[in-house]
């Protein structure tokens, strides 16, 4: 039906379009139709993905038996090459490639990308429609709907990009918008001050990632994904390419391997707000609920886990990585989870579920299995559904309560919305991970890969109890905000005026697809293991089990598996069970728990986010603010002392001269009188 | 030596004296004393020098030579040292005169006629025009005062003195000691003081120098130009004023 | 017939004294005409040794030059006359002491320590006339009166 090629050209060239149809007529013609060339864009391009995937799945078959996984690519054009750049030890054989540095603008396809674009045009597609209600009213109306198609095609190039440096550079693509969304109330000083926040916080993680890059580049000579072949000869290797791949031994361990995954790890932390540059991702709620939603919820900050998945073969290099990783993701989403126990905020519960849920995702990942892999992507799937939902539930909420998010002002709201209250539930069923919804199966696909692990190295062992221990208090922070917020007596502040009603279509239609997806996702591609087979056919994924062929012994057993699930059914009942005893029984034992935490000083502890901004601005801010002091004061004093002294020189200079110069004629006279004499007197000596 | 250097030191301070007491230095009580005792020094310090001057011939050449001199360096000092504008400008064209005779005496004829016609006839003709233009009645203060009357004799007459003095010295050694050598009498006859002299000076003039003499043209007419320009523009600014 | 080189040192005595009390009255006098007049003198004092000098080497060079310096003088002349009659009309005296504004900003401008007194001889008694028949009325350009053109 489509070209494949086709397809990865449309799919992000379709908002790009969007974008500068907006950018340049919004303001003036479009105004309160802004809407439609985005909808319209993310819409064509949510279809291609979906064409995509399915031209993936049935191609991806490999032709060729010797052929690890399915990939194609399809090369735009030359944006740098620099001819004989470097020659390098191949890592393959013995041969000398006289490399020239090229960067080609490639896109490729194969399972995870095609994955990966489903689910954020998809996404995209859902709060684009819903922000149409959402944002009706708001004077950036047509900004905004430049800025979420920018978003998506910064974000579909990044996923479907076959480049480290392209990657990179959409990486920053998106990290931009994020910062523009985040300020795009950029009247209000916090939405201003949020925006700053992520943006430096994620230089830090940039940073390491663009250190990665350079290290990477020294050690294997290319930054291509992909093998370049001409004429059948394989002219330059790729990282992942079928060369590198089918080599044992090609991926550098020790040192040098290790250094490359933890930088790369320090870029994925920055975007995917891991511990411990997860600071900003609270503070980024500060934007509007749909980018909320989008962004830093469902798509973005999932950037970092698919770029730790890509690079899967890397981090098999080194276990010590593999360990830092999974270690980074279990602490994480144990930290989130605390501390949104006792967050009053609707949109800051949400966002720490979200490092919280993010910190499961790393720990698969870290578990660097098949299987862990696979359930760290599948959980970003499931997620990027029932936590688009529930933040777009939230911000149904919030539009009806006039923008109050606070969860102790508001309750009861059960009656007056009734889809946002049972897609809320479906959502919060799903975080929670109560079968049968998406979270449950990805979230136990997760700990069942950790537990395999555990045989293998005892830490594991500990961050599989971590991560049930999180499983149960997401379960209980879940329904803590779903009870407050929808049960109780009904209460509705000032603030929300005439909009205290239910949503219009345009939000709750977005809601309901959602909720059908967060109940069905996971019953259709888990348990029947269609996610899992699709995604196994990348190719860095196949290569996991080429070589788990090759060390034999890898400890797998369903019997486990459904111990895991039993075990982390029964704890998620069990939060969802205190939430009820807590938040709809008697408030009495309620402040007696809080009374109790509160003398231990763990309530003060996980309200105040474990002080990290604090720390933070003890250990980095106030030494650089120092150190800017103390350099402000030397330019001041020493330098411009020095410079002024300088130049006072010539002023006392021109003081002690500047009677001569007292506009009297005949003093000017005697001057060259008494030159003349100077003169004679010389020329007489 | 010693003696020339001796003259010529006190001849410079009676000068000095002189001008100074002469000079107009804002007093009104014993003014017109004390000018005529600075006129008295100032013909002493003269004397001085004249009898210092070499001799340059018969005395009959040498009186005439000497009563051009003293008029025109008594018509200087008196156009210096008068209060009123008018009588220096007179004073002026006094000592033109002399200086005009003393061009004669030398044998600059067209020099000497051209110094006449030209400074005492055009510029000094307009000096008193415009003096009067301005100033008819000629008494204000800033005539009867002068700016450090003291200094500014003081460094004029170590010019003066300093100037003569090496002029004497230097050539009074170099005479004694033949190593100077003026031009013949008979070359001098031929060309500087030939009889047709204005003819050879013209020669000269339009030959040698004729494209400084086109310079100097177009300087006059430029001059010319510049003048009726400011003169127009302060008409001007005075009609819109 | 003279002597050469007594008639050159006497020249150059004479215009040297020339030119230094045309000096003395430039720095000194204060009225722009006449420290104009001084500036002539001590051109006619250079031009007097210049004559002097080309008789002494029998050469038209310094006569020259003086016929120069005289084309020059006359420029100077219009010149500066223009410029004193404009300076004149602003101030309404010939004072150069008032044209001090190129000093300094922070310089004070300079005045006289002691104005002298105004002159203290009697106006002369002019001769009266008893008048005679009846004044006739002046016409009003008759009236229009510029003292100072």
């Amino acid at each position: 039906m489509f070209e494949i090629k086709t397809l990865l050209i449309l799919i992000p060239a379709m908002p790009l379009i969007a974008t500068l149809l907006t950018a340049t007529l919004g303001k003036k013609v479009l105004r309160e139709q802004s809407h439609w060339p985005t909808v319209a864009a993310i819409g064509l391009s949510c279809l291609m993905s979906l064409i995509l995937v399915l031209q993936v799945s049935g191609e991806s078959e490999p032709v060729d038996p010797d052929k690890i996984g399915y990939e194609e690519t399809v090369t735009l054009w030359s944006w740098a090459a620099v001819e004989d750049a470097y020659d390098y030890d191949s890592p393959v054989g013995d041969a000398v490639y006289q490399g020239d540095f090229r960067i080609e603008i490639v896109l490729r396809a194969d399972p995870l990308t095609a994955t990966m674009l489903a689910m954020v045009t998809f996404v995209s597609l859902l709060v684009a429609i819903y922000s149409i209600g959402y944002m009706h009213d708001d004077p950036g109306y047509w900004r905004f709907f430049t800025y979420i198609p920018l978003f998506v095609f910064s974000m579909t190039m990044l996923v479907s990009v076959s480049n480290f440096v392209l990657l990179y550079v959409f990486w920053e693509a998106v990290g931009m918008c994020s910062y523009l969304l985040i300020g795009f109330w950029f009247q209000k000083p916090e939405a201003a001050a949020a925006g700053k926040k992520a943006f430096l916080v994620n230089r830090i993680g940039d940073f390491g990632f663009a250190l990665g890059l350079f290290l990477l580049w020294t050690t294997y000579g290319t930054l291509d994904f992909h093998d370049t072949i001409v004429d059948g000869q394989v002219q330059s290797l790729g990282i992942f390419g079928q060369t590198m791949l089918s080599t044992p031994g090609a991926y550098t361990t020790g040192t040098v391997g290790t250094a490359i995954c933890l930088l790369l790890l320090l870029g994925a932390c920055g975007k995917s707000a891991q511990f411990p540059l997860h600071v900003w991702l609270p503070d980024a709620m500060e934007g509007p609920t749909p980018v909320s939603a989008l962004i830093h919820a469902a798509t973005m900050v999932t950037a970092g886990v698919y770029m730790v998945a890509r690079c899967t073969p890397l981090f098999q290099a080194s276990t010590d990585a593999q360990h830092v990783v999974a270690v980074v993701g279990g602490f994480t989403a144990l930290l989130a989870a605390l501390i949104a126990l006792t967050q009053t905020d609707l949109k800051r519960i949400l966002a720490y579920s979200t490092i919280s849920q993010l910190g499961y995702m790393f720990l698969g990942l870290g578990a660097a299995t098949a299987l862990g892999i696979t359930a760290g992507m599948f959980h970003l799937f499931t997620h990027a559904f029932f936590k688009a939902l529930l933040f777009l539930g939230a911000g149904s909420v919030m539009h009806a309560m006039g923008g109050v998010i606070d969860v102790r002002q508001f309750g009861g709201l059960r009656r007056l919305m009734p889809t946002t209250h049972w897609t809320f539930l479906f959502g919060s069923l799903a975080l929670a991970g109560v079968l049968p919804f998406a979270g449950f199966w990805s979230k136990d696909m997760v700990l069942a890969a950790v537990h395999d692990q555990a045989a293998v190295h005892p830490l594991y062992h500990w961050l599989y109890l971590a991560g049930l221990f999180t499983a149960f208090l997401t379960a209980f922070y879940t329904f803590r905000a779903f009870f407050l917020t929808f049960y109780g007596e009904e209460r509705i502040p000032k603030a929300a005026g005439h909009h205290a009603h239910e949503s219009p279509r345009s939000m709750t239609v977005p809601l309901m697809i959602l909720a059908a997806g967060a109940l069905l996702v996971g019953v259709l591609f888990g348990p029947t293991g269609g996610f899992e087979g699709f995604l196994a056919k990348t190719p860095s994924l196949a290569y996991l089990s080429a070589i788990a062929h090759e060390t034999a012994g890898h400890a797998t057993g369903e019997g486990s598996h459904l111990g895991v699930a039993i075990i982390s059914t029964v704890i998620a009942l069990a939060g969802i069970g205190l939430a009820v005893v807590l938040y709809l029984g008697s408030p009495a034992l309620r402040d007696r728990l809080t009374r109790v935490m509160d003398a231990v000083g763990l309530y003060r502890l996980s309200h105040g986010k474990f002080f990290f901004d604090e720390i933070y601005n003890v250990l980095v801010v106030v030494p650089i603010r120092a150190v800017a002091w103390l350099c402000y004061w030397i330019d001041r004093t020493l330098v411009d002392g020095l410079v002024n002294a300088v130049g006072l020189f010539p002023m006392l200079v021109g003081a002690g001269l500047r009677p001569l110069q007292n506009g009297m004629v005949q003093f000017y006279a005697m001057a060259m009188v008494l030159g003349l004499l100077v003169l004679i007197g010389v020329l007489l000596m | 030596m010693i003696e020339l250097y001796q003259i010529f030191t006190l001849a410079t301070v009676l000068g000095a004296a002189s001008m100074w007491l002469m000079l107009p230095r804002g007093g009104s009580g014993g003014a017109m004393r004390q000018r005529w005792l600075g006129a008295l020094l100032g013909a002493v310090a003269l004397g001085l020098l004249a009898s210092r001057f070499p001799g340059i011939g018969s005395v009959v050449t040498e009186s005439v030579f000497f009563i051009l001199a003293g008029v025109t360096v008594v018509g200087a000092a008196a156009a210096v040292t008068f209060r009123n504008p008018l009588y220096c400008a007179l004073w002026f064209g006094l000592s033109l005169m002399g200086s005009a005779g003393l061009l004669l005496f030398i044998g600059a004829q067209f020099l000497a006629v051209a110094t006449v016609a030209v400074y005492a006839g055009a510029i000094l003709v307009t000096f008193i025009f415009v003096l009067m233009l301005a100033q008819p009645e000629g008494k204000a203060a800033y005539d009867r005062t002068s700016w450090e009357a003291l200094v500014s004799v003081a460094t004029g007459s170590v010019i003066v003195g300093i100037l003569s003095m090496t002029v004497s010295s230097v050539l009074t050694a170099a005479q004694r000691s033949g190593e100077l050598q003026a031009a013949a009498a008979e070359s001098l006859a031929q060309r500087v003081l030939a009889k047709q002299h204005t003819a050879l000076l013209g020669a000269e003039l339009f030959g040698r120098h004729l494209v400084a003499v086109e310079v100097a043209g177009v300087l006059l007419t430029a001059a010319l130009i510049g003048a009726a320009v400011i003169v127009a523009q302060t008409n001007k600014r005075e009609i819109s004023e | 017939m003279y002597s050469e080189v007594a008639l050159l040192q006497n020249y150059l005595v004479v215009g040297a004294l020339l030119f230094g009390i045309g000096m003395i009255g430039f720095l000194s006098r204060r009225n722009m005409i006449v420290m104009f007049l001084a500036a002539e003198m001590m051109l006619q004092g250079v031009s007097l040794s210049l004559v002097a000098w080309s008789r002494f080497h029998n050469d038209f060079g310094g006569q020259m030059l003086v016929i120069f310096i005289i084309a020059v003088a006359a420029c100077e002349a219009a010149i500066v006359l223009a410029l004193v009659l404009m300076l004149f009309r602003r101030t309404g005296n010939l004072d150069v002491a008032v044209w001090g504004e190129l000093r300094e900003d922070n310089q004070l401008p300079f005045e006289e320590p002691q104005l002298p007194e105004p002159p203290t001889e009697p106006s002369e008694p002019w001769p009266t006339l008893t008048t005679a028949g009846v004044e006739p009325k002046l016409k009003p350009e008759q009236t229009d009166y510029r003292p100072n053109v």
